[in-house]
């Protein structure tokens, strides 16, 4: 992998701020975008403009083209077929969308962790509130699960398991392949909240066996607004609509309406064209480099700043300490520090990094953080060097206040 | 969390000349408008002022070690004597502007009580420093109930 030329593709990291460079860890966020994203949402309103499956003009028919390439992409990044892929804004909306739109009876049971970010945990309390009955599965403190704890939870009444494939805080990786496989033999569905694992490795749904994939187009060098619901095709056709209108029927009288074929009844309204175009060339651009390949170069540039701050005296890590083990995140506190305090030290020194709970408030608290935790999460267009100074500005820091 | 306060009305003023210091009136402002709502804010105004400060005094670790350490303390101390100085500047300039001096030795005629002059500080800083600590119980005790609840 060329970082320079990776680097040379992302027009924000070009720039300085104060006068000087900067290093953005903050990508388990949102990562920056590269030229190529940019442009491919720059020709949409600039050279044709148009409603994609309404107008016959050559706009429309332009945008429904590129529409649907957007969405074969999309699929083949995740090895489904495109009718298996639903636009949504983010994964947050993709995860609501199948909690809304499965039915569920009062005593099903739905498990899920406590690893969760927020947009995995609050969709099944909300039906929880109707009646079904939500069960954890705990990690353990590196955040690892045994997936023995999804067979003592999984029972006759569960009717779907959803977990975090990578999580944004301990930056460990369930074992998604067994985990399906226990929840199938006892008759539930499995959901995956893939936004921090398919952007950084290769990922086929087929292969992990799982019935529901959520994802974000922003967090993978795509915009914002923009996300998928990846769903087997018999499960989307049994999901009632979140939302109707445009484009979701076949046909309506003044009483009634008959809903339309997937994926256009789940897609209501004009879509967001110009993000699924850029989530389509973002997928190109991490193909064109090659997802294996990434996900190598991130282990390197992980295993320095795992290393690194597990050299200094004062930082708890969160998650494992091996760096195999890990993603390519790592949050961590400092005796002595608040979370925001440190972050905002190395903000004064342009190193961007996020601070506090990562809308993972459950996984805190079971580790006694109530305050969270500092992140720093990389992505392919961070460098060692980038790691590196880093490490020495932290510890310069820790130096003083610790 | 007083030092918003300080910063609503340093900000305020300096965001007569400067637009940079309109963003931090404002967020002052809201940080003030949080703190008497009794509601918690994400990234306090004082964090930033904190972590913003103490990194410009690292060229000397140690003091920078102890406004780290202290700040809440220092801050509140900094904020009373920015009150304190407050009341006491507007005390001089009024009395400069009527008496003609800073600290007039006369009684005024202003207030109605014998051989008082209500503008004489020093003869009110007791019961000034008791409201003080009456206000500061009052709300902590209020948050404390909201915090419960």
């Amino acid at each position: 992998m060329n970082i320079e030329k990776i680097r040379a593709d992302f027009p924000v990291l070009q720039k300085k701020v104060d006068g000087k460079q900067f290093s953005y860890f903050d990508s388990a966020c949102t990562t920056l975008k590269p030229r190529q994203v940019l442009d491919a949402m720059n020709a949409y309103y600039t050279e044709y403009t148009g409603c994609a499956g309404r107008s016959v003009h050559k706009f429309a028919r332009r945008t429904e083209e590129e529409f649907a390439k957007a969405r074969s992409k999309a699929a083949k990044f995740i090895n489904a077929p495109p009718s298996e892929i639903i636009w949504t804004k983010n994964t947050t909306e993709a995860i609501n969308l199948v909690a809304h739109g499965l039915k569920f009876n009062p005593g099903d049971r739905i498990i899920t962790t406590n690893l969760e970010h927020s947009s995995g945990l609050l969709p099944w309390q909300a039906v929880a509130e109707k009646g079904a009955v939500l069960d954890f599965v705990l990690c353990s403190k590196e955040g690892e699960f045994n997936p023995e704890d999804f067979k003592k939870k999984l029972g006759r009444k569960t009717r779907l398991v959803s977990a975090i494939h990578s999580s944004n805080v301990t930056a460990t990786t369930s074992p998604l392949k067994e985990i399906a496989k226990i929840a199938h033999d006892a008759g539930a569905l499995v959901l995956a909240d893939c936004a921090q694992s398919v952007p950084h490795f290769p990922i086929d749904v087929k292969s992990l066996g799982i019935d529901f994939l959520a994802f974000s187009g922003h967090k993978m060098l795509g915009p914002t607004g923009i996300g998928c619901l990846y769903g087997r095709e018999d499960l989307l056709k049994k999901l009632n609509p979140m939302l109707l209108g445009g484009e979701t029927i076949k046909d309506a009288t003044l009483q009634a309406h008959v809903l339309e074929d997937l994926p256009d009844r789940l897609e209501a309204g004009i879509q967001n064209y110009a993000g699924a175009i850029g989530l389509g060339a973002a997928v190109d651009y991490l193909s064109g480099i090659g997802m294996q390949d990434i996900e190598d170069y991130e282990k390197n540039i992980s295993k320095a700043l795992v290393e690194g701050l597990l050299a200094i005296p004062q930082v708890s890590l969160l998650g494992p300490k091996d760096f195999k083990k890990r993603g390519s995140l790592a949050s961590f506190s400092v005796k002595g520090m608040e979370p925001h305090d440190i972050a905002l030290m190395l903000n004064d020194r342009n190193f961007f990094l996020r601070s506090g709970m990562h809308c993972a408030y459950p996984i805190h608290k079971f580790l006694g953080l109530p305050k969270g935790s500092v992140r720093a999460s990389l992505y392919l267009y961070n460098s060692a060097d980038e790691v590196k100074l880093f490490i020495e500005n932290l510890s310069q820091i820790i130096k003083t206040f610790s | 969390m007083v030092l918003c306060l300080v910063a609503l009305l340093v900000f305020a003023v300096l965001s007569i000349w400067s637009a940079k210091y309109r963003v931090l009136a404002k967020e002052a402002f809201g940080c003030v408008a949080k703190m008497v709502t009794f509601k918690p804010c994400d990234v306090r105004l004082e964090t930033k002022i904190k972590a913003k400060v103490a990194s410009k005094l690292m060229i000397v670790p140690a003091l920078a070690r102890f406004f780290y350490k202290y700040f809440k303390a220092l801050s509140w101390a900094f904020t009373i004597a920015f009150f304190a100085s407050l009341a006491y500047s507007a005390y001089s300039i009024y009395n400069l502007l009527v008496f003609g001096t800073c600290t007039p030795g006369e009684p005024c005629a202003i207030t109605g009580f014998a051989g008082l002059c209500i503008l004489v500080i020093e003869q009110y800083a007791a019961y000034a420093i008791i409201a003080v600590m009456i206000i500061a119980v009052a709300y902590f005790l209020l948050k404390k109930q909201k915090k419960e609840k």
